[in-house]
């Protein structure tokens, strides 16, 4: 018997509460089920995207490079379609009045109804189009969407490497950013991935209540597509294309060219030689095209600016000379005779020179790039403070974590230790001050030795984003030079370094003499990296892969610097013969051309 | 370890295996609500899932509920310290600050509140003089006001609802004078045009939208419409598993959360409905008739506060989808997506096994001469 309290008042009202939603849905899903199917059913909401143009690519000076072209996109949306057509039909339509071929994929989606919405034909031609509107009583359920096209231009060819490359976004990135629609264009690569969240914009989003036939009876809701953010690069296109053709007439297969504003840090230019064209890159290659670009041993996909690695050789010398002064081993007055040869026990180090250099202080030496003098100097440092002056330069560190890849390789005890093992040899201090052994930096570190010699010793933050044009505030936005920390060294130990770079181009006994033909008086030095012993060299013949690395560093004018940068040749064989030479070419026509004003 | 499972077997068979059903239909649900958006959460939901499984299987028979009474009070000053850092740490999402971001996890403090409340209010009853008198009322009145206002400026009116409302309940079972209980209703609607100026203005118009779904089919309102035909349209017996055009092409918005029902119903039809449904109801009246047999105080309002907010909370939030109650943001036990409402509900589920489990092992002694009475 129940008794009739608190309690059972309460369940009796849960119970009563209960049979209210029975009732309820049997109400809905029942009495009124055919009622309310019927209406989901006509219900069909469909979610058009529309997709922004991509902001515009640009050089520093407004130089067009890569924008959107509209183009068509046959979308499918499943539901709608299976109602109307049976699988048959649909593939036959498809093939007799669009020619199109419907794969087992697609039509699997359509079918299972997997998707809301799916592509069944990108880039449709004019004559697609008019078919499409001509029979489109035949294609219920199938919608024109405009999809954008990159158009990368004739200079951005140049650029290949730097501007990288686009395409749809991968599951995985639909996943991780909701705001992503599946038509919209993301960056995969180079400054289109890391300007991506500028240049991208958002997409607009229509729901459109349909009914069975697909035809549009409401807009439920819009979003207005944003479009993206034009960007400017830092990057001088007349530059780039001077070091290009520079590359283009030398005959030489492999290497790179920076340069850039030593007093901001800006990228004038950036090629990795050989290069590709970006259209058809982004398009996509032919089966041969590609076997071509991959199996090519002068790796053209590759960007040798910020991915290659290579010993260093006599350019790293003006850094090892900066160490010496500021650490007190020497002053720009100390003299070293430099014979043709360095003992240490039985080990015997060579000058590059079989002569010797005489009685010589560091600007001489850095003038014939005398080997011996920095052996000797090099041990008097010690190989903690070659590699303290290493970091503080930035070799080892990505200043600009966007843009640098690898980090240059500066051998330690402890790095030895580590890495292989093994004890640290004198032999190993000498190997390193003139930028050989197990030191290994890319191009691009190249120009973290000159920049700081030829600003006074700033470390700045390298960049490619000039400005970007911010659609909301409608104002153009500058990247301002960032200083990440300021070498202290004596005005008259820079100076001493400075000379060093001088005379190696207006020397007596300069090596770069190739130099003197730049309109404007300039600075720099060579460096020839040994990649094999002279004796494997020999056995092999000499053969491309086996020659020495050509670097030229240099900046101009000396007075006061405005460019900077370095020119690399892989298996160059001669830093002096062959990247002088191409740096000068380059060099010569910035300041003919007044591409680079001097007062 | 054999000594556990043996206790393992003496667990209430009818609160553990409907539990059991609800765990697993969660994890078919969420699929299906998150099938068309790239999404993952099924597998958070798998996690979250087997943790609760954990929680009601072994759990029950390794603590002893009592020790929660004692500490009651702390668990309710925890509950409002998260509360508060809620304020100023939490994740704003769709312009609500509920969450706490723990990195693995995101933690919502209403929900922590929600349990810590009723064992603080179970324990608070169990240790006063029953009937409970007016000065007792108001203290505990009071004392659930704080975390109310809390969560209500969070904003989340449902979730402060349903915090109120099992202390509201316990009160009633604690025989608290009928006539105040009538009083406090006339006052709250004397009071309501006062707090309706108060209102959100989404709060207003999800109860415009409510009385008069027709009046705004794009706004509020279209939520309710949409949810009705998800769910009329399921019929007898359903569209099929992933198969539900309405969930499946977003007419319905919080499908994996407040609107998860009717995703059940569009997909599954009159039959698993209503199958759900029952089961809610039966787990309810399960618990309440637990708190019933049990003898001592603590434990038996502990098992009402339980029973309240299971069976309460899931009829709100099935009356909001089938458009019978406004859309107050009520998530649905055990079913809807949300890590932390799952585990709380879990462990309410636990104190229930060990509550039974306890007095039943203590062959029912007597702790409070009356206490068959409540």
């Amino acid at each position: 018997m129940i008794k009739f309290n608190r309690i059972t008042f309460l369940i009796f009202i849960l119970t009563v509460f209960y049979f209210a939603l029975v009732g309820r849905l049997f109400y809905l899903q029942v009495i009124k089920g055919e009622h309310y199917r019927e209406i989901s059913d006509r219900n069909y909401i469909k979610i058009f995207y529309s997709n922004p143009p991509r902001g515009k690519i640009y050089d520093r000076n407004g130089v067009l490079l890569a924008y959107d072209v509209p183009t068509y996109s046959l979308i499918a949306f499943p539901y709608i379609v299976k109602k109307n057509y049976s699988m048959q039909e649909l593939k036959e339509n498809l093939k007799n009045y669009l020619n199109i071929e419907l794969d087992e994929k697609t039509l699997n989606i359509i079918e299972k109804n997997l998707y809301p919405s799916v592509v069944i034909k990108k880039d449709l031609t004019q004559k697609d189009i008019e078919n499409f509107y001509n029979y489109n009583y035949l294609f219920n359920g199938f919608y024109l969407e405009v999809v954008p096209k990159r158009v990368y231009t004739e200079e951005a060819n140049y650029l290949a490497h730097i501007i990288g490359y686009v395409g749809y976004p991968s599951e995985r990135e639909l996943k991780e950013n909701p705001n992503l629609s599946p038509n919209i264009l993301v960056g995969k690569a180079g400054v289109e991935k890391i300007y991506d969240s500028l240049l991208r914009g958002e997409s607009g989003q229509k729901a459109v209540l349909v009914d069975a036939f697909g035809r549009q009876k409401k807009v439920l809701w819009e979003k207005d597509p944003r479009k993206g953010n034009d960007i400017y690069l830092t990057i001088d296109i007349r530059i780039q294309k001077i070091a290009f053709e520079a590359f283009s007439s030398s005959k030489h297969p492999s290497g790179a060219v920076v340069l850039v504003d030593p007093n901001t840090y800006e990228i004038l230019a950036s090629l990795s030689y050989p290069t590709y064209n970006l259209q058809k890159f982004y398009e996509g290659f032919s089966q041969e095209e590609w076997k071509e670009l991959t199996e090519n041993k002068y790796k053209p996909l590759m960007n040798k600016v910020f991915l290659g690695k290579y010993p260093p050789g006599s350019i790293y010398k003006p850094l090892v000379s900066i160490a010496a002064l500021e650490e007190g081993a020497i002053t720009p007055e100390t003299r070293i005779s430099s014979g043709p040869e360095f003992r240490i026990g039985k080990w015997v180090y060579r000058n590059w020179d079989k002569r010797g250099c005489g009685f010589i202080n560091v600007s001489e030496a850095l003038e014939t790039s005398c080997d011996t003098f920095f052996y000797q100097v090099g041990l008097k440092l010690g190989v903690e403070n070659i590699v303290k002056y290493s970091k503080l330069f930035g070799l080892g560190e990505k200043l600009n974590p966007d843009l640098e890849v690898k980090v240059a390789t500066i051998p330690s005890k402890e790095w030895k230790r580590k890495v292989l093992k093994q004890k640290w040899f004198h032999g190993d201090t000498v190997n390193l001050s003139i930028g050989q052994g197990y030191i290994t930096i890319t191009p691009f570190d190249a120009t973290k030795i000159v920049v700081p010699i030829a600003n006074g010793g700033y470390v700045l933050k390298p960049h490619i984003l000039k400005a970007y044009f911010d659609n909301k505030s409608q104002r153009l936005v500058h990247t301002n030079p960032e200083m990440i920390r300021k070498i202290n060294i004596k005005k008259w130990n820079l100076d001493a370094v400075r000379y060093g770079m001088y005379l190696v181009v207006y020397g007596p006994s300069g090596t770069a003499k190739a130099l003197k033909r730049v309109p404007v008086l300039n600075a720099g030095k060579t460096g020839t990296a040994q990649v094999y012993s002279y004796d494997t060299r020999k056995k092999r013949h000499h053969a491309w892969d086996f020659r020495d690395h050509a670097w030229f560093i240099d900046y101009a004018p000396y007075n006061k610097p405005k460019i900077a940068g370095v020119v690399f040749i892989e298996h160059g064989e001669s830093g002096g013969k062959v990247a002088a030479p191409l740096m000068a070419y380059i060099l010569k026509r910035i300041f003919k051309e007044k591409i680079i004003e001097t007062e | 370890m054999f000594n556990l499972f043996k206790k393992i077997k003496q667990a209430d068979p009818i609160v553990y295996l409907l539990t059991a059903f609800l765990l697993i239909w969660s994890v078919i649900n969420i699929y299906s609500a998150s099938y068309h958006e790239y999404s993952n959460l099924y597998i958070k939901q798998i996690v979250f899932v087997s943790i609760a499984f954990f929680i009601i299987t072994f759990l029950p028979f390794l603590i002893e509920y009592r020790k929660f009474g004692y500490i009651s009070f702390y668990l309710y000053l925890i509950s409002i310290i998260l509360l508060i850092l809620v304020k100023f740490f939490g994740v704003s999402i769709l312009g609500a600050k509920r969450w706490i971001n723990l990195g693995f996890f995101q933690l919502q403090p209403s929900e922590v509140a929600k349990f810590s409340m009723i064992i603080f209010s179970a324990y608070f009853i169990s240790n006063t003089k029953l009937p409970l008198s007016f000065k007792d009322f108001l203290k505990i009145m009071g004392l659930s006001a704080i975390p109310f206002m809390l969560i209500y400026s969070q904003p989340d009116l449902g979730s402060a609802i349903l915090v109120v409302l099992p202390v509201l309940v316990m009160v009633f079972l604690a025989k608290f004078n009928i006539k105040y209980i009538i009083g406090f209703v006339l006052t709250g609607i004397i009071l309501s045009p006062f707090i309706w100026t108060h209102l959100k203005d989404y709060q207003k118009n999800r109860i415009i939208a409510f009385l008069n779904p027709e009046s705004d089919p794009k706004g509020t309102a279209y939520h309710i419409i949409q949810s009705k035909i998800a769910i009329g349209s399921g019929m007898l017996t359903g569209k099929g598993y992933l198969q539900g055009s309405q969930s499946k092409y977003y007419f319905l918005p919080e499908q994996h959360t407040d609107f998860i029902y009717a995703t059940i119903g569009e997909e599954w039809g009159f039959v698993v409905s209503f199958l759900i449904l029952t089961v809610y109801f039966i787990l309810s009246l399960r618990i309440f008739y637990i708190g019933m047999k049990i003898n001592e105080l603590f434990g038996k309002f502990l098992c009402y506060g339980i029973a309240s907010i299971i069976g309460f909370q899931a009829f709100i939030n099935i009356a909001m989808n089938v458009g019978m109650a406004p859309v107050v943001g009520v998530p649905l036990p055990f079913l809807s997506y949300g890590g932390t409402a799952l585990i709380m509900f879990s462990l309410m589920i636990m104190m229930v096994l060990n509550i039974e489990y306890i007095n039943k092992k203590e062959g029912f002694r007597f702790h409070s001469q009356d206490a068959l009475n409540y």
